[in-house]
């Protein structure tokens, strides 16, 4: 009896659930964008500020007067836990439960690609990925719904190798983490900088998330090397890797890519230690109004470095997507997509970072405005891919500095 | 309603089909045998990575080309399965329950970690994408309804069928061996080949889940292989919903995957301040509730069948 | 003649790093062996409360400004409480079912402890203290970390302590007791309540200083104990379950097994790719699960 009692309690909690996946909220004075992001997994680490990045670029629109006449742009937040299944579910709950306008996701490759393909192409409905850099996406059957705002790593391993090579450093070891980030990378560095005359004296793959990386260091110092080429995000084995390198006496120099260019880095082996370091990553050229911008802006809202990976993206991306709604003037799906496409190719006016009241009068008077981003001018090319620039960075007093753009 | 909530409803129900059947081979191993397999996430992943490989057009990435049509792909992966399940079983079944169950551990984990290292094969960390899934070409929503249909056609399918077999004269020597092995051998069954078999249909059964998920989703890499999504969650939906018993598995895979999923619908509606906690506060939520699940109905939500006996649960004495 | 260089290198880079592992693997072994030998299930929770015990040592260094060492004890005695909290509200009430129902638990608080440990903490990872440590130096190239030393002196102490609880104290027979024979020691009065108590307070410590070690050898983060629990599971294996002794020595086993496997014992390359080190923990564990399921250390449980 009371059993039977129990499995009805539990059947109503199943369907007070499914009922709410009916829209709770009155979808009138809302605009809805929905944030696919791979919270917790593998790369939960650096998720928080980029969370923090789309939140900035969602508030300065509420502050700013609202979308589409005056209403709120609201964000919903998806987590993919990092796997396929939960991120195919997750963009289901957006793009179908929750009907939001866009989607800005997801992070990690993989989870790109199955939300993509299992829900946002059926379904119709733009998709702005802020970091997932799998060629893959380049090709993909998409009837022009998906995009994004990073270039592929077919782009980053020839810049990265090109530095080296003008540097003078032509001899290194390479050690790149087991994920879809760092294989692609790396496979791209490899192949370029040995066609550019370098050579690497050991090439070996890590498995993130151990704690002792000192047997691979070993063999990679074998051969003296003038480096060590270390591409994976700071979090998950960069941080440890370096440490032990510099403990062991392995290594001195360090050259990295974006995912290693982490304040987690420097607060946890300290810039002294990282004098000759040297990175890559997409990013504006420095002094750039619209990179400026943007950190200002960050710093001003959350007190905190700006030096957190892709938070510019993850702006830029959230950003464009607000302004692609209003280009829209409505929340039509497919006419975002083509707004998006005007909003995000030259010969307008230039928006940037923040300049929401500028670009909503610039619609309204029906000019073309064109948005200038934090990390790429983000023009898209037919395959919904951008181009960008990579910037060179050192570490001076403590912080990241960028030096410069390298030209490929 | 409309078609998006539609969608929606369907994407769930056939995300609890594809639990379901993965559940149901899992209690094929567990109800039928008393067999603790823990590496369910390897059968799953070999079912997978074989459709996948097998269903997809030619690229550098990754082997492939052969662009089989998809049920020859699950087949050939649901094959793949059994036979590795097979050879698990004859080299493991000595082993008692809780030995094995870190036996099937240790296998799961070495073959996940092939499948990403070996990466002319697999694509490795990048995993396979492009897998062709039935029924795409139709409008929306009568291609994602078919699949669900073909899924829980399975679902009905494999019930029937496990419901029969465990009546059926092989069904009853099972059982007789779960009771009491060492009766049972005394009467002359080869018991480890009664083992292996059942073992090996069930991972014939994971495997079939694992490649039907692949189609699904149209994307597979070693994520999507990992414990606690593939092992952990069948584990919890078998006993949630009636460790042993069939009807308890297809309704574990419901309850589960419905606190799994629609916990974040509440936890959406937390105010904005909260987003970067709210995901955390999902997780925590889907324990929580499964720990009341698992004391409110501590022999499952359906628990038909007697309990286990003694024998297959507790740790063997050592030596 | 012999290549001292080659010998100080291997004894800095593979063997030394291959023993600190084996201790943090050897810590957290007892425990899950000491738990499955006297509660009779896996507890796969075991690996988030060594982070949780990472995590409130971090708390005592940040409040109390005391280096991490010293935050050890007040770290562990606070886990330890934490240990038996999760008995008490998780398994507490599945005593007398079967003890897969045990282990499901277990996956759930699992899912609870890492997230809550999430919301308190957040996911950055951390360090006990920023920087580099210079290593200490002998004979101009054998370089060791201060901390290692610390770390195989305190598992030593610690396996040694334990062995005297188990083997001199009435509480440490009675644990024996209630794992070798259960009914016997109902039956003899054994308070059963208690042996348990004193379990989880040991097994969740030890977990603790294992969670604080790893967290000083390479960083504190949420996921840090999941990440070893398979290793655990199968350095208690490789002992024998439930023989906590044997897990110690199963986990330096393993440990030394996981360095030393990439080593160039034939030639110039490593003997295993680095790619399948984390293999090396599983296969062991399968064959001998196969070959010798008692594992390597026969004889009484304890």
């Amino acid at each position: 009896m009371l059993r039977s009692l129990g499995k009805f309690v539990l059947a109503g909690v199943a369907a007070v659930v499914l009922a709410s996946t009916l829209p709770a909220r009155a979808a009138d004075d809302e605009v809805k964008i929905g944030l696919l992001f791979d919270v917790t997994g593998p790369v939960a680490n650096f998720v928080p500020p980029m969370l923090d990045a789309a939140k900035l670029a969602i508030d300065q629109v509420n502050a700013q007067g609202g979308i589409l006449g005056g209403k709120k742009l609201v964000s919903i937040v998806a987590d993919t836990q990092g796997s396929p299944q939960v991120a195919v579910d997750a963009a289901n709950k957006l793009v179908n439960a929750e009907k939001v306008s866009v989607v800005v996701g997801a992070l990690l490759s993989g989870t790109t690609l199955a939300s993509a393909q299992s829900v946002i192409i059926p379904a119709g409905v733009v998709q702005i990925s802020p970091t997932a850099t799998t060629p893959v996406l380049t090709g993909l059957k998409d009837n022009d719904w998906v995009f994004r705002v990073v270039p592929s790593d077919a782009t980053q391993g020839p810049v990265l190798a090109k530095m080296l090579m003008d540097k003078g450093i032509t001899r290194v070891a390479l050690t790149y983490a087991n994920n879809d980030y760092a294989v692609g990378i790396a496979g791209t560095f490899r192949d370029a900088y040995k066609k550019l005359g370098g050579t690497i004296t050991a090439d070996i793959r890590h498995e993130e998330k151990k704690s002792s990386y000192r047997t691979e260091l070993a063999q990679l110092a074998k051969g003296k090397p003038q480096a060590l080429v270390l591409i994976a995000f700071a979090g998950e084995s960069g941080v440890t890797i370096v440490k032990e390198a510099l403990e062991g006496a392995f290594f001195t120099q360090f050259i990295g890519t974006d995912g290693l260019r982490d304040k987690l880095l420097i607060d946890q082996i300290g810039g002294d230690n990282l004098k000759s370091a040297l990175f890559t990553s997409p990013s504006a050229p420095p002094g750039t109004p619209s990179l400026e911008a943007f950190e200002k802006a960050y710093t001003a809202a959350y007190q905190t470095t700006k030096d957190k990976l892709f938070i510019q993206q993850v702006y830029d991306a959230t950003f464009i997507a607000a302004l692609a709604i209003e280009k829209a003037g409505s929340t039509d799906r497919a006419k975002i997509r083509d707004a998006l496409r005007d909003v995000g190719s030259a010969g307008g006016e230039a928006v940037g970072p923040g300049d929401w009241k500028k670009a909503v009068d610039l619609i309204a008077a029906g000019k073309k405005i064109t948005y200038v981003g934090a990390a790429c001018p983000c023009q898209f090319d037919k395959n919904g891919d951008v181009a960008g620039t990579i910037g060179e960075f050192i570490i001076e007093n403590g912080s990241y500095k960028q030096v410069g753009v390298v030209t490929p | 309603m409309d078609t998006g909530t539609i969608l929606y409803l369907i994407s769930l129900a056939t995300m609890i089909g594809l639990y379901a059947i993965l559940t149901l081979g899992l209690n094929l191993q567990w109800g039928f045998a008393g067999l603790f397999n823990a590496g369910i996430a390897g059968f799953f992943a070999v079912g997978a990575y074989t459709t996948s490989i097998l269903t997809t057009p030619v690229t550098p990435d990754h082997l492939g080309g052969f662009s089989l049509p998809v049920p020859l792909g699950i087949l050939a992966g649901v094959l793949l399965s059994a036979l590795l399940g097979y050879a698990v079983a004859r080299i493991c079944l000595r082993l008692k329950s809780d030995y094995l169950a870190i036996a099937t551990i240790g296998i799961a984990e070495i073959l996940r970690l092939v499948l990403k290292n070996e990466s002319w094969m697999t694509n490795g960390s990048r995993g396979i994408a492009g897998i062709p899934r039935p029924f795409e070409g139709m409008a929306q929503p009568w291609g994602e309804l078919s699949f669900l249909a073909v899924v829980t056609a399975t679902v009905i399918l494999l019930y029937l069928v496990i419901e029969r077999a465990w009546h059926s004269p092989w069904g009853r020597t099972l059982r007789a061996i779960r009771e009491n092995d060492e009766a049972a051998e005394a009467a002359g069954k080869d018991v480890i080949a009664y083992r292996a078999q059942v073992f090996a249909l069930g991972s014939a059964v994971m495997g079939l889940a694992g490649g039907l998920m692949a189609h699904y989703l149209k994307f597979i890499g070693p994520e999507a292989t990992e414990p606690i999504l593939t092992t952990f969650l069948a584990w919890v939906m078998l006993i949630a919903g009636g460790s042993g018993n069939n009807r308890g598995a297809v309704l574990g895979a419901f309850v589960i995957w419905t606190i799994w999923s629609g916990t974040e619908l509440l936890t959406q509606r937390l105010p904005p301040d909260w987003q970067t906690r709210s995901s955390y506060i999902r997780v925590f939520l889907i324990g929580l509730l499964l720990q009341i699940v698992l004391q409110r109905f501590s022999q499952g939500i359906l628990p038909e069948r007697p309990p286990q006996p003694k024998r297959s649960e507790s740790p063997s004495k050592p030596g | 003649m012999i290549d001292w260089s080659g010998l100080l290198d291997f004894i800095g880079f593979y063997l030394i790093p291959g023993l600190v592992t084996g201790c943090i693997y050897a810590l957290g072994a007892i425990g899950v062996s000491l738990l499955f030998g006297i509660l009779r299930f896996a507890h796969f929770a075991h690996g988030d409360v060594m982070t949780l015990g990472g995590y409130l040592a971090l708390t005592v260094v940040w409040w109390l400004g005391w280096p991490v060492l010293a935050a050890i004890p007040l770290a562990a005695a606070a886990t330890a409480l934490v240990a038996v909290g999760l008995d008490r509200a998780f398994y507490k009430p599945f005593r007398r079912r079967p003890t897969i129902i045990s282990v499901i638990a277990s996956f759930g608080v699992m899912l609870m402890l890492r997230s809550a440990i999430q919301l308190i903490w957040g996911v950055e990872p951390m360090q006990y203290k920023a920087g580099i440590v210079p290593p200490l130096v002998f004979f101009d190239e054998l370089r060791v970390q201060p901390r290692h030393i610390w770390m195989v002196g305190v598992t030593v102490a610690l396996v040694l302590a334990l062995h005297i609880l188990l083997t001199r104290t009435r509480i440490g027979r009675a644990m024996r007791a209630v794992s070798d024979e259960p009914d016997l020691a109902r039956v003899t009065g054994i308070s059963t309540e208690r042996v348990i108590l004193v379990t989880w307070l040991v097994g969740g410590a030890l977990a603790a200083v294992a969670g604080i070690f790893l967290g000083m050898d390479s960083k504190i983060d949420s996921y840090m104990g999941w990440d070893m629990l398979l290793p655990v599971f199968a350095a208690a294996i490789l002992g024998g379950i439930g023989n906590p002794m044997g897990a110690a020595a199963g986990g330096l086993v393993l440990g030394l097994i996981e360095e030393l496997s990439t080593y160039n014992w034939i030639g110039e390359d490593p003997l295993v790719s680095p790619d399948y080190k984390l293999g090396i923990a599983f296969a062991i564990m399968v064959a001998l699960l196969i070959w010798r399921p008692t594992g390597l250390l026969r004889g009484r449980q304890f």
